[in-house]
């Protein structure tokens, strides 16, 4: 009993059979290969595997697959253009904002939704933006820093 | 020192970029051609007997490849917590675990694995195994377990006491040290059981080749460690086990050992298939070792002169259903209760207890923070009743450079406790703060500010009753690029890029021309884990030994090259030149191949040698409790460091932060609730557990205190772990502050809080 579905990932169409009960999340990361995204609870507590979803961010656990139809979906894989580091990831790379690096891209896609519709956050905003997310690693600390960095620099 | 060209810069991590592009491999997003997913089934019972266990309807399953039970599984008996081997008297590893047990001790034992082509089938599986126990009575508190006819959870081991510590930790004559005391005060401390939470799931990978040989991924902090308790359970010479890391997503603690390893490995084994088991978080929460709870009752006499007398102690460990770690993390909060103050008279005992509780284990200061939470309230505690400002209080008494450390019973090598109290005290406003009578301020929301201390380790090289060594080889290539092999793994602190910095250092060559090896137990020479804040420490040691003797080899070559003599000889920056020539010398690229024509290599190796340095730390909260409700608001942490040199400051900071929300957390929410009637976890998910988030986080000052420290690379101390170590008590001593009330049980929930206030006549009507 499956359903066809297209999503448009990080641009790529993709057409293919899914089961009902597939989230979003197994399909990214177990049908297309696309491990960036990152399983922490599937609950939708820790926010390790965030997405965008026609450009709104979302707990890929707790979206299914087949609600994800005819959208677009970007992952990690498609922050960077053409190779280039989005802002966000240089200012997380340089100001030691990745602890082990596991929420780091759900961070990062959290934060770019941020700055998209604020695009000079203050440090409450900030903390905010990204309060869907856990860390176990930084304090969050530098992780603040490297969004208020990137959004002075055109993130 | 002279001027170093590395280390001490925030150089960025060595595998940031691949983790913000999302390209790093952790153990679960690896893919093999017929990977398994492996499941396993638990007990819903904390104390039961398992009498039989039917498995024909889930092997019937389309889909299902294997089902093992106990009685597939190798007849051996071990520790999870796979470097408790490595102690010696006075300690003892209790081995008490078995991969299946017919016996089973907590909500969560594995009776049951399964092996399927998804997950989804592996996990519908298990419903169709079909289980038949016998529940036994079951004991939750320590001290109903320690009574005489208390269930009885080890054959063989009365009153559920699997290991009473006291000899190691008495000496002196404590009956004559309290009748010299002016005061002496007594209290007792509980503290809780808390989780690592490490961001990724729990998993490992298991494979065997046509040889018979076993292929491991394993983000376990102890790669070496593990190959050979792999090789002991399944019977093989450690060449026919090759444990391999992938990425690790935070450690904390937890995979001090093994966790999945041997279903992965029994599981790949019975389908000669790769399998992979992966725990869920509900699984980890439940199922993983936590933090020890531990009671504490403490005991101290001073003079009035400030001078401690006197100190006695009784530490009751829940170990849960099997020792693990219990018995090491009992020594360490035994030893932290005497190691950072002066005392000559110094009696502890330690009992590690079995309950049905879920299996505690290493976590992040493993026996430290329960005994700082109650020796630092405690002094905090003397020192009003002496009158004494609790700074300098702790000023008079604590030891000092040159000191014996009394828990690795050598001297201190460098202490600056002083100047991190001093330089804490001062950002934290501590003289114009403190100057407030406790509980004092109008109105129902109170201010307070608190301090606590903190000692640590770099390893546990020297420390009673257990070993430890990193060994290291530097490899230099052809084109003067370097290669480091070395079983030391990057939990996700960045200790690998530190490694590097420490190399390229040492040899004079560009800092990104050095690489890092992943763990290989194929290929990687031993390190006995990621633990104890030691690889930038004794890791470090080695390289930096190990690159000392390669420097030596190329500079012998450059030498006859540059003809001058090898002392006259500087290598910076890629280069070998003779001393005020910087601009006529030699690429190191030039050297090497050099060497490689004429059919050298250099090439070096070192173990770390038998030292260790304490780091230390101060830590200041202020906070505000509100007396109507019981909430506690932080509204600032200071912590002052001393981490000897800090190779990479922005890597040191960022350790601290993370520990302090660690610290946080365990002062003020997280706690894994376990039912005391049925043994279930009862709050098994993130948000359940109230971990903290970027906005609940206070504003934090991270002050580091940089001696040089003599035994360290290039001066440095451990600090991976330590900055949660204080935390608690800082919060503690400033609700005090605040209230003129102590809180003495962990977490200071706010409903515990209002309760004391209340009991003290002290809550808001």
């Amino acid at each position: 009993m499956t359903q066809q579905v297209r999503l448009r990932i990080n641009g790529e169409l993709h057409e293919l059979s899914v089961e009902p009960r597939w989230s979003l999340l197994y399909v990214i990361r177990d049908q297309l290969g696309l491990t960036g995204t990152k399983r922490g609870c599937e609950h939708g507590d820790c926010g390790s595997c965030t997405v965008l979803l026609d450009g709104v961010s979302v707990n890929s656990c707790l979206v299914l697959a087949v609600e994800a139809n005819g959208r677009e979906v970007t992952t990690i894989e498609g922050l960077a253009q053409n190779g280039k580091p989005h802002p966000l990831q240089k200012e997380f790379v340089e100001l030691g904002a990745i602890g082990c690096g596991y929420c780091t891209p759900g961070m990062l896609m959290s934060a770019k939704v941020l700055l998209d519709e604020i695009p000079h956050p203050t440090e409450k905003q900030v903390r905010e933006g990204i309060s869907g997310n856990l860390c176990r690693c930084t304090g969050y600390a530098k992780i603040v820093k490297a969004v208020l960095a990137a959004a002075q620099n055109g993130g | 020192m002279a001027e170093l060209t590395w280390v001490g810069k925030n150089v960025p991590k060595i595998d940031a970029m691949e983790k913000a592009f999302g390209q790093a491999k952790y153990a679960a997003d690896m893919r093999f051609p017929g990977l398994l997913y492996g499941k396993l089934l638990r007990s819903p019972y904390p104390h039961a007997v398992v009498k039989s266990i039917d498995t024909s309807k889930a092997e019937k399953l389309p889909g299902v490849v294997a089902v093992v039970t106990k009685k597939d599984a190798p007849n051996f008996r071990f520790t999870k917590a796979a470097h408790q081997v490595l102690l010696y008297p006075p300690l003892a590893a209790v081995l008490d675990q078995y991969m299946f047990d017919d016996h089973v001790r907590f909500v969560g034992d594995p009776v049951a694995a399964v092996a399927a082509v998804d997950e989804q089938t592996a996990l519908d599986a298990l419903k169709l195994i079909e289980v038949e126990y016998e529940e036994l009575p079951a004991v939750f508190d320590v001290e109903e377990a320690m009574k005489s006819g208390a269930p009885q959870l080890h054959e063989g081991v009365e009153k559920n006491i699997a290991a009473l510590l006291s000899g190691p930790f008495t000496h002196g004559d404590p009956e004559a040290g309290f009748k010299e005391a002016d005061i002496i005060y007594e209290d007792t401390y509980d503290t809780s059981r808390n989780k690592q939470c490490q961001m990724e799931n729990i998993a490992s990978i298991a494979m065997f080749d046509s040889s018979g040989k076993l292929l491991m991924y394993s983000p376990t902090q102890m790669p070496h460690l593990v190959q050979r308790q792999l090789s002991l359970i399944f019977d093989l010479p450690m060449t026919k086990v090759r444990v391999v890391t992938p990425m690790i997503g935070g450690a904390f603690g937890v995979r001090l050992g093994m966790i999945t390893e041997p279903y992965s490995a029994l599981l790949a084994k019975v389908t000669g298939k790769p399998v992979m088991v992966e725990l869920s978080r509900k699984e980890d929460f439940s199922g993983t070792e936590t933090r020890h709870p531990i009671r504490i009752h403490l005991k101290i006499g001073a003079k009035k002169d400030g001078t401690i007398t006197a100190e006695e102690a009784t530490m009751i460990t829940d170990a849960g259903a099997y020792a693990t770690h219990a018995v090491a993390v009992t020594s360490v909060g035994a030893l932290m209760l005497y190691r950072i103050y002066k005392c000559a008279n110094v009696k502890v005992e330690g009992y590690v207890v079995y309950t049905n509780n879920p299996v505690a284990g290493a976590y992040r200061g493993y026996g430290g923070p329960q005994a700082a939470f109650a020796l630092e309230q405690h002094l905090d505690a003397l020192a009003e009743k002496l009158g004494m400002d609790a700074i300098e209080f702790r000023k008079r008494n604590h030891y000092n450079t040159g000191d014996i450390d009394m828990g690795t019973l050598i001297p201190i090598t460098s202490c600056a406790l002083a100047e991190c109290l001093d330089k804490g005290a001062e950002a934290a406003n501590w003289r114009e703060k403190r100057k407030k009578t406790p509980g004092s301020d109008p109105g129902p929301k109170k201010r307070g500010l608190g301090c606590g201390t903190l000692m640590w380790a770099s390893g546990t090289a020297c420390w009673i009753g257990i070993l430890d060594f990193s060994t290291a080889m530097v490899k230099v290539n052809e084109d003067g690029t370097v290669n480091i092999l070395t079983g030391a793994n990057d939990v996700g602190a960045g200790g690998k890029t530190a490694l590097c910095q420490i190399a390229a250092e040492e040899l004079g060559v560009n800092f990104n021309d050095v690489s890092i090896s992943a763990t290989d137990t194929d290929t990687t020479p031993f390190d006995i884990g990621a633990h104890a804040s030691r690889t930038v420490y004794a890791n470090g040691n080695a390289i930096r030994i190990a690159a000392k003797e390669a420097k030596r080899q190329i500079l012998e070559l450059a030498a006859e090259m540059l003809e001058a003599p090898a002392e006259e000889l500087v290598a910076r920056n890629g280069s070998v030149y003779v001393k005020g020539a910087p601009h006529k010398g030699l690429k190191m690229g030039e050297i090497c191949y050099q060497a490689h024509i004429r059919g050298k290599q250099f090439l070096a190796s070192a173990n770390s040698p038998q030292t260790n340095a304490p780091p230390y730390g101060a830590q200041f909260a202020e906070v505000e409790v509100d007396t109507r409700t019981g909430r506690v608001e932080i509204l600032k942490l200071v912590a002052a460091h001393d981490v000897g040199t800090a190779v990479n400051p922005q890597l040191v900071e960022g350790q601290i932060e993370g520990a302090l929300q660690q610290g946080l957390g365990y002062s003020l929410t997280e706690d894994v609730i376990v039912d005391k009637e049925t043994g279930v976890v009862v709050n098994p998910s993130f948000s359940d557990y109230q971990f903290w988030t970027a906005a609940d986080m206070p504003p934090m000052d991270i002050l580091l205190v940089e001696p040089d420290d003599p035994t360290g690379p290039f001066g440095a101390k451990g600090v991976g772990e330590h900055g949660l170590a204080a935390t608690a008590a800082a919060i503690a001593n400033a609700m005090y502050n605040a209230t003129g009330v102590r809180f003495k049980e962990l977490p200071m929930t706010s409903e515990r809080v209002l309760q004391a206030l209340k009991e003290a006549g002290r809550a808001w009507d």
